[in-house]
């Protein structure tokens, strides 16, 4: 972490998507800070690179490279944008977690399985062995927390949409990642639901000093994050009226 | 250790990788088949081949080689070498009970030895038997007759000894061994034996038939016709003589039963003059001048002396079997070492050594021309069948790309966890040799029952769909192989599973180079 608490730096990333032959530019030079802790919230357009900027932040995609131009992401002061593969699989598998709209758990699994997955991608073959208890202790610890403690033998398909995105945060949660990166995690919820889910986000947030980025289009929820930016025209706009 | 999770996921869950499986076990199942069919049908013939030639036959054709008893002496004397025996092969013409006239390879053998060194008493074809032959079902086989059971003891007994008993003369005659195709007389059922024929017909000159006897060993005998050799093993005068014939045999070659007389040795040497003979040298006097009367035309000639001395017996073959336990080529060596010494003993009388290095030869070198095309058969239709199966590998690829298309989003989701590309690759691969082990395992177990029951599978889709794929009538052997080979078993198995291996390698490159936002995108 930098001295001025920085987790996540974002410095002038560009990204452009490829269409056929039709070049769509999607982000033009972002610049984030994200404090150790700090709950952002991103708002903006649909279309308007929320969940591209997500992905990046995540090491799921890489920036453009464009010429004399100097793009960076760096976690904890290591520039994410210039690992190998390898690395930042681990980056991935250690220090981010993912919560996605759609929840995307794996329709085979049941929900124990689904949440220790995250484990075993971690540690390995060995690792797993050797940390499979404290691993499936976490995970009964975070589902009991997230009223799932009935459920484990269940598999997505037996579980409400709320249900599932426990599970999903369960999942993101289970290796202790630094920064917890959500897209629209509550977008195909009610609003009932969607608020419980917050709920439960921001009470393990507040507990264990996690650090989120939320996309969300729903100013309410929006209001409810420590610090919100809008994406206008792919570059970053600090919105203090929030 | 979430590919091991999600490979037992998969397998349990869907549709695809059972159908996978059916088409690896198929694939695994058919080759099996065909090989240990091919393999055993290739096996039986060469035990075939085998059963009239022993493990090396020593060879000088035509002419032959004397003092063999003295060779078959050292042969015999050898730990190496369970016995050896004389024979006399040569081609010859012989006249059918029909008129026909066949051109037939002749062997002629000492009974008792050749017995010793090859399956001749195994292939003796009319002798009585306690049990019917495995598709004999209605125990129809005329040597299951009690009733005859006497009269095929005397066949029996006739080719052991190739002798007959001529009640006309009373005499004890020589007699021969014909192969049970060579008259066309016995006439192979569907059961895998023979129904003899007990009259044949001779076409006359006036247009009338004449009835004479069918079953040869109950009074039938051919013309046999063979060119006689001088002492330099040039053919002079044709030589014919009557054989009775004692028994038939089947080799289970059918070239063998079809063109093969036994007759004994002796007989043999005679008609070939190759038996032991005096030998007259004349030698002119050492005087020209001396002169004497010829005694036969009572002119005056040269005066000469003769040397009287004796031309050995001579046989073309002399057939070595192995002591038990040794190889055909140590025999085949130790029968070279043992052949010098006797060249040695008798320089002069017989070939040398060097004449004779590639005469020595192992019952495989006499067969190979017959083993090689099996051999290339069976090659041939595995090739063909490796091909058939080789469509396993894409279908297999079709099977996993399709699976790896409808798991696209589980690819980004497990991306987005932290799985790297080596991981959702090895994910793919271990799935698909899983799915091999499970389908080769029940392929090969599939192979060996259907092969291990192949003959009652044969039958029953005889008795219920009128199928006969296997007729004794046209294939020769009674039964279908229905060995399976452990190697064999092994190969299959191993490339069974390689087959699903490597129709997993396309989808899991596929799958580890999938960029993960799209794949978390994918609908």
């Amino acid at each position: 972490m930098s001295e001025t608490g920085t987790i996540l730096n974002v410095t002038n990333v560009r990204k452009t998507y490829t269409l056929g032959r039709v070049k769509v530019p999607v982000l033009h030079g972002v610049d984030l800070d994200v404090r150790a802790g700090e709950w952002i919230a991103v708002l903006g357009a649909s279309g308007s690179g929320k969940s591209t900027l997500l992905h990046l932040m995540g090491g799921l995609d890489r920036p453009d490279r464009v010429k004399g131009e100097r793009a960076s992401i760096s976690f904890m002061d290591r520039e994410i944008t210039s690992l190998g593969s390898h690395a930042l699989d681990k980056y991935r598998a250690r220090d981010v977690g993912f919560v996605f709209q759609f929840y995307h758990l794996l329709p085979e699994l049941d929900v124990m399985s689904n949440v220790c997955v995250g484990g075993m991608i971690r540690h390995g073959r060995l690792g797993y062995r050797t940390n499979r208890k404290s691993i499936q202790g976490r995970a009964s610890e975070l589902l009991g927390r997230f009223g799932l403690g009935d459920r484990l033998g269940h598999r997505p398909a037996e579980l409400s949409g709320g249900e599932r995105q426990r599970v999903a945060i369960a999942r993101a949660l289970i290796n202790e990642p630094r920064v917890l990166l959500a897209d629209e995690p509550t977008g195909n919820l009610d609003q009932k639901t969607g608020d419980s889910i917050l709920d439960t986000i921001s009470e393990h947030r507040a507990s264990a000093g996690l650090t989120m980025v939320m996309v969300t289009h729903d100013e309410r929820i929006a209001a409810r994050a420590d610090r919100v930016i809008r994406l206008v025209d792919g570059r970053v706009q600090e919105d203090p009226g929030l | 250790m979430y590919q091991s999770l999600l490979t037992r996921k998969y397998l349990t869950s869907k549709l695809m990788p059972i159908l996978a499986m059916l088409a690896v076990m198929l694939s695994v199942a058919t080759i099996l088949i065909t090989w240990s069919v091919m393999g055993g049908f290739l096996k039986t013939l060469v035990n075939s081949g085998r059963s009239l030639v022993g493990d090396v036959v020593i060879t000088w054709p035509n002419v032959g080689f004397a003092h063999y008893e003295d060779l078959i002496e050292r042969l015999e004397a050898d730990p190496m070498i369970e016995g050896a025996t004389p024979i006399i092969e040569t081609f010859g013409l012989v006249q059918l009970p029909d008129d026909r006239i066949e051109l037939i390879t002749i062997k002629g053998i000492d009974p008792s030895s050749y017995g010793t060194v090859t399956n001749y008493n195994d292939t003796i074809w009319w002798k009585p038997i306690e049990e019917p032959t495995p598709k004999d079902r209605d125990r129809s086989d005329v040597r299951l007759d009690p009733e005859l059971r006497e009269i095929m003891s005397v066949f029996e007994s006739n080719a052991n000894t190739l002798t007959r008993f001529d009640p006309a003369s009373g005499e004890t005659q020589d007699a021969g061994v014909l192969g049970v195709e060579v008259t066309g007389l016995n006439i192979r059922t569907e059961d895998g034996i023979y129904d003899p024929r007990t009259t044949a017909f001779r076409a006359l000159p006036d247009g009338g038939i004449e009835r004479v006897p069918g079953f040869m060993p109950s009074g039938g005998s051919v013309g046999l016709t063979v060119l006689a050799l001088d002492s330099k093993g040039r053919p002079v005068d044709p030589v014919t003589r009557t054989i009775p014939i004692a028994n038939e045999f089947q080799s289970g070659i059918y070239e063998v039963d079809t063109s093969t007389l036994i007759v004994p040795l002796g007989v043999m040497q005679r008609m070939l003059r190759m038996d032991e003979a005096r030998r007259v040298e004349i030698v002119e006097s050492e005087n020209p001048f001396e002169m004497e009367r010829d005694p036969d035309t009572g002119e005056m000639r040269p005066k000469r002396r003769e040397i009287v001395g004796v031309d050995p017996a001579r046989a073309t073959n002399v057939l070595v079997k192995a002591a038990k336990g040794v190889q055909v080529d140590d025999a085949q060596a130790r029968c070279k070492e043992i052949y010098a010494e006797f060249a040695a003993a008798h320089r002069g009388d017989v070939p040398g050594p060097m004449q004779m290095e590639n005469q020595i030869r192992t019952w495989e070198d006499l067969n190979a021309t017959m083993i090689n095309a099996v051999k290339k058969e069976t090659g041939l239709v595995l090739f063909v069948f490796g091909i058939v199966s080789f469509t396993t590998v894409f279908l297999v690829l079709a099977i996993f790309w399709s699976m790896a298309s409808e798991k696209t989003k589980d690819i980004g989701i497990l991306r987005a966890l932290g799985a790297s590309t080596g991981g959702i690759a090895w994910l793919w691969i271990r799935y698909g040799t899983v799915i091999g082990l499970i389908g080769a395992v029940f392929g090969t177990a599939l192979g060996y029952v259907i092969v291990s029951n192949i003959n009652a599978i044969h039958d029953w889709l005889g008795r219920t769909f009128g199928l006969t794929i296997w007729d004794p009538r046209q294939y020769y052997f009674i039964e279908i192989p229905s060995e399976v080979d452990l190697s064999k078993a092994i190969i299959v198995f191993i490339v069974g599973v390689l087959t699903c291996v490597l129709g997993s390698l396309l989808p899991a490159w596929r799958s580890a180079k999938m960029d993960p936002v799209k794949a978390l995108r994918f609908e």
